[in-house]
Parts: C-alpha cells; structure tokens; sequence
C-alpha cells in the first residue's frame, strides 16, 4: 500500500510542530507493517490515524508526554487501537500532549511545546494539541484524542478542525492511561465532521474490558440531514456572557442566524450553576488525578531514580525527577483535598456541584431542548508562555467545555469563523447517547458555516 | 486561604513525592491560588443534602472470576526496573510512618 508511504512522507513535513512523538524511522517502519496486514474490507482502509500518547500502543512507546515514562513500552495494547487496525486504519504514531493530559496548550510536555499550525507563537491548546495541529496542518485526516476537561474540544477549536468528545461510558478506556477516570473518554479530531464522526463509530461500542463502558452497539453514523426542520437548540445565556469577546459572540450569532436559516427552532435557557464548574472540575480532577498517578512510582516500569536507600526515598526521589511542574501542581493540590481535615470542605463538596451542574443540563433538556450550542472557546488561540504563570488564567480557557465531562454528555467543536486570522469553534452539547443527533447538527452547521471567514 | 511552606511539605509526604527547596515558596503560593480559587465552592448555594454524581453505568457489571492466562506482549521482567525469580526488586523498608 503505497498510502503507508505518503502516510509518512505527509507527517515528516510537518515536522516543525514538535506535534508528533514517534522518531520517523519507526514511523515509516511500523506504517509498513500495518499496511502489508491491514483489511482492504476495513471501513477505514488505509486511513492513517494519529494517536495520542496516553494510549497505549505496541508498536510504539507510550509516555503521555511525561518523563516518568520515557521510553516506556506497554504490554498490551488500547482497545480503541484494535479497533481502527481491525478497521483497516494505520496507527500513525503517538502525538504530543501535556503531561498525562494536564493542561491546556500543550507546553506541559516533557518533550517540547507544540506549535499552532497557523501561527509558531501560539499554542494549539490542550492537552491533545499534537493531535489537533497534525490534523489541522493535513498531516493525518484523523487523529484520536482523550478528554477529561475539554482536551479534544478546546485544540480543535483553537486549531480550526472538528473534535468529538463522546458520551461517557460509549468508547473504552482500556488502554487511555487514566487521569481523572470519573471524566475520561477518548476522542476523535477530523478535518470534517464526518471524518470525526467515522473515526468515533469505529473505536465505540461495548468492551468487556472496561466496566465503565456501556453494553452497547457501535454508534450508527447519521446521515446528513436536509435541513435543521425539527431541531429545538438551546443557548445557555451563562456561555454568552456580556464580557464575553465581540468577535467570539459575532461568531456565534453568525452560526445561530444560519441554523435558524435551516430550520432550527432557537430559544435561550439557563444553566445556573455554571459558574461553578471550573472550580468543580479543579477538585475532582486532581483529586483523582493524585490517586491515579500514585501508580508512577520506579518499582514496576519506567525509569526509577537511581540510589535511593529505602522504598519510600525510591517513590520520592523517582516521581520528584519523573513528573512536571504542572502534574506536581495537580497531585499536591488533589491531595490536599482529600486530606483529612479537607474533604468535606472541597471534595464533597465539588461533588455536590457537579450534582447540581448534571442537573441544570437535565432541566435544560427536559424543556423541549435537543442540543445546546456555545462557543468552545472563550477566545482563539493565544500566544506561547502567555498563562505559564498563572495556573487559575489556564484553567479558564476550558470554562466552556468542562461542564460536558462533569455531566458525561456529548459535545462535539466544529469550526465557525476566524478572529484576527485565527480558528474559532463553536460546539454542540448533546444528550447523553445521543451523538447522532448532535452528528447531524454538524453536519448540518458545517454545509453552511463559512469556517474560514472572519465574523 | 494561605498554604505555607510546612503545607506543602506535609502534603508532598503525603503524596510520596519529593519537592526541591528553592521551588517551595513558588509552590506554596501557585497551591494557595488555585486553593482561593476552588474556596468559592463553600459560598455556592448547595444544600447538603444533594446526593454526589457518579457517572456510568447504573450496576457494575462482574466478569466471571476465573484464573486466565495474563495476556501480555512482554512480561514484567522485560519492562520492570528490577526484576528477579518472580518478583519486582526494591530497596527496603527503612521504617513505618
């Protein structure tokens, strides 16, 4: 299969991204071997397929962009990577990420920053920023991601291509190197909506593996719709707030005007718990982060510290030198709110939020609203080094696209215009198991988005 | 909300992690801002009352517990640090905390 090849040739040039992990003598040696075995009657024959490096792969190493696990090689293999092989796809090489998924830019890598396609100042969001840019820069028609506070949604969006974050429970999770295993799922980035949505109907459906994910079929891909005729969306006025960017709401209204255009019947709703989702979501998710984490420790992979004295000095020493800034951050910070004293104070309490914020959704929906659409994003990409500092002004940049992993809905970012030159997504948030109706909104919103214009 | 440096080290012990001297004051003050930041959740209007969320399905499914061959490509003596007759190969246990 000649693809293998070009497969190749197209994800060398893209080399000035630092987008992808994977040196390119192994890249093109196992594109090779995947080629001369992949089945010609897979639906996905000869697609090459980016992947991100928290999912464990055999052909190539995974670190989750940590140095903890630097050349670490796993065992066995991702259920959602069987599934693209057994579906002809080629496993095109592991992209950069943050650290164990933890942040919003990927400059949270132990292996470099990756660049913004469109502009090497800027970030292309995170955490699967590598998958994101490879994608944008036509490298690979598709790529997987993973998302626990929007790290499909948000580079997507920042990079201008299409990312699903499907329902929780709908793709397993054997295999993703767990973060935050109450919000996980894998993703799908493509230049198009359907590309997306194939990609994603390839890896779901039931796996005895994980018992996280549901009993069910793979998901049908949906046609694509004549129109928006029948459609009620929601916008939940929480997401357009009055400081909100003039161009990012230009933007939407621009999108909104159109689907009404199709048909859609548009009406405003509430989510009145939503400002309370980023600090919610920055206690559940480094509280289990610090517990999922707890496995690094030098003792059964990975490099371990040399000449510690005691086991206890050996898990120091290894995770002190091994993890991050920004993951030491999480665990310490995860930590502290377990700790006795605390709980009750942050944990359980960020658990009744999330409750709260589940509910708002239902209530929403329960009103006759089959999709609530938003901006993904609160701004375009920004620049390198702009929220290094500042850890709280980094987490805000997911304010948009957390509330979809606390309720474990679906949401899907496709791009709807340019702000100064630069993607800007606006997404879908559907009900849960219901991605193909918030497919065909895409689809829809996608024929008739001038995505490359400016609002 | 202020964590100071003596947090940080209670907490890094902890969590089994060593954190070096000349970052801790820079530690302490990162943690303490996302700590206020977070501490706007105790003035939400929750009653305590609201039963916490869990995602995913409704009963845990059980497999069959049944002793199966581990299906691995290598096994742990290949990917392990140490390794030696079976068993993964650590320092000692200086003292119990």
């Amino acid at each position: 299969m000649n693809e293998a090849k070009a497969a190749a040739d197209r994800l060398v040039k893209a080399k000035r991204l630092n987008a992808l992990l994977t040196p390119v003598k192994e890249l093109r040696k196992a594109l090779d071997a995947q080629a001369t075995v992949a089945r010609p009657t897979g639906v996905l024959y000869g697609m090459p397929v980016a992947v991100k490096d928290n999912i464990c792969t055999l052909e190539f190493t995974t670190t989750c962009g940590s140095k903890i696990l630097e050349g670490y090689r796993s065992p066995y293999e991702a259920t959602v990577i069987t599934k693209l092989k057994a579906a002809g796809a080629l496993i095109a090489g592991k992209t950069n990420c943050d650290e164990f998924a933890m942040g919003s830019s990927t400059e949270h890598s132990a292996y470099g920053r990756s660049v913004h396609p469109l502009d090497k100042t800027r970030v292309p969001g995170g955490s699967s920023g590598g998958s994101a840019a490879l994608v944008a820069a036509g490298a690979v028609p598709a790529a997987l991601g993973s998302e626990t506070g929007g790290s499909v949604r948000q580079p997507a969006s920042f990079c201008g291509v299409v990312g699903i974050k499907p329902t929780y429970g709908r793709v397993s999770r054997y295999g993703l190197v767990a973060f935050g295993s109450s919000l996980d799922q894998i993703g799908a980035f493509g230049r198009s909506v359907h590309d997306a949505a194939r990609v994603l109907s390839v890896i779901s459906g039931r796996d005895p593996k994980d018992a996280t994910c549901e009993d069910r079929d793979p998901l049908r891909l949906p046609t694509v719709p004549e129109s928006l005729q029948g459609f009620v969306i929601g916008l939940p006025r929480e997401y357009f707030p009055a400081d909100l960017d003039p161009a990012v709401r230009r933007a939407c209204d621009r999108a909104v005007r159109l689907m009404k255009e199709q048909g859609a019947a548009v009406r405003e709703v509430s989510l009145p718990h939503t400002q309370y989702a980023v600090p919610t979501y920055y206690v559940i998710a480094p509280a289990e982060a610090s517990s999922n984490l707890a496995r690094f420790d030098g003792v059964r992979y990975g490099p371990r510290a040399a000449g510690a004295a005691d086991v206890r000095a050996l898990y120091r020493a290894t995770r002190g030198a091994g993890f991050g800034a920004e993951v030491r951050r999480r665990i310490l910070v995860g930590t502290y709110v377990l700790s006795a004293g605390y709980y009750d104070a942050y944990y359980r309490r960020a658990q009744q939020m999330r409750a709260l914020i589940v509910q708002d959704f239902r209530n929403a929906f329960d009103r006759g609203v089959d999709l609530l659409f938003t901006p993904t994003t609160p701004s375009p990409a920004f620049k390198a080094g702009e929220k290094l500092a500042d850890p709280v002004s980094m987490y805000l940049s997911d304010i948009f696209t957390v509330t979809a992993n606390l309720a474990g809905l679906p949401a899907i970012s496709l791009p709807i215009g340019r702000v100064k030159g630069l993607p800007l997504g606006g997404q879908f948030i559907g009900q849960a198991f219901l991605e193909d109706e918030m497919i065909e909104a895409a689809y829809a919103l996608e024929r008739v988005v001038p995505a490359t214009e400016e609002a | 909300m202020s964590v100071t440096r003596d947090d940080v080290l209670r907490i890094a012990r902890l969590a089994e992690l060593d954190v070096d001297e000349e970052g801790l004051p820079a530690l302490a003050e990162q943690m303490s801002r996302i700590l206020d930041y977070v501490a706007q959740l105790s003035a939400a209007p929750a009653s305590e009352a609201v039963r916490p969320f869990v995602p995913g399905p409704d009963a845990i499914r059980f497999r069959p517990d049944e002793v199966k061959p581990w299906p691995l490509a290598v096994g742990p003596a290949e990917i392990a640090p140490a390794f030696k007759g079976g068993f993964f190969v650590v320092p000692k246990l200086d003292q119990f905390e």
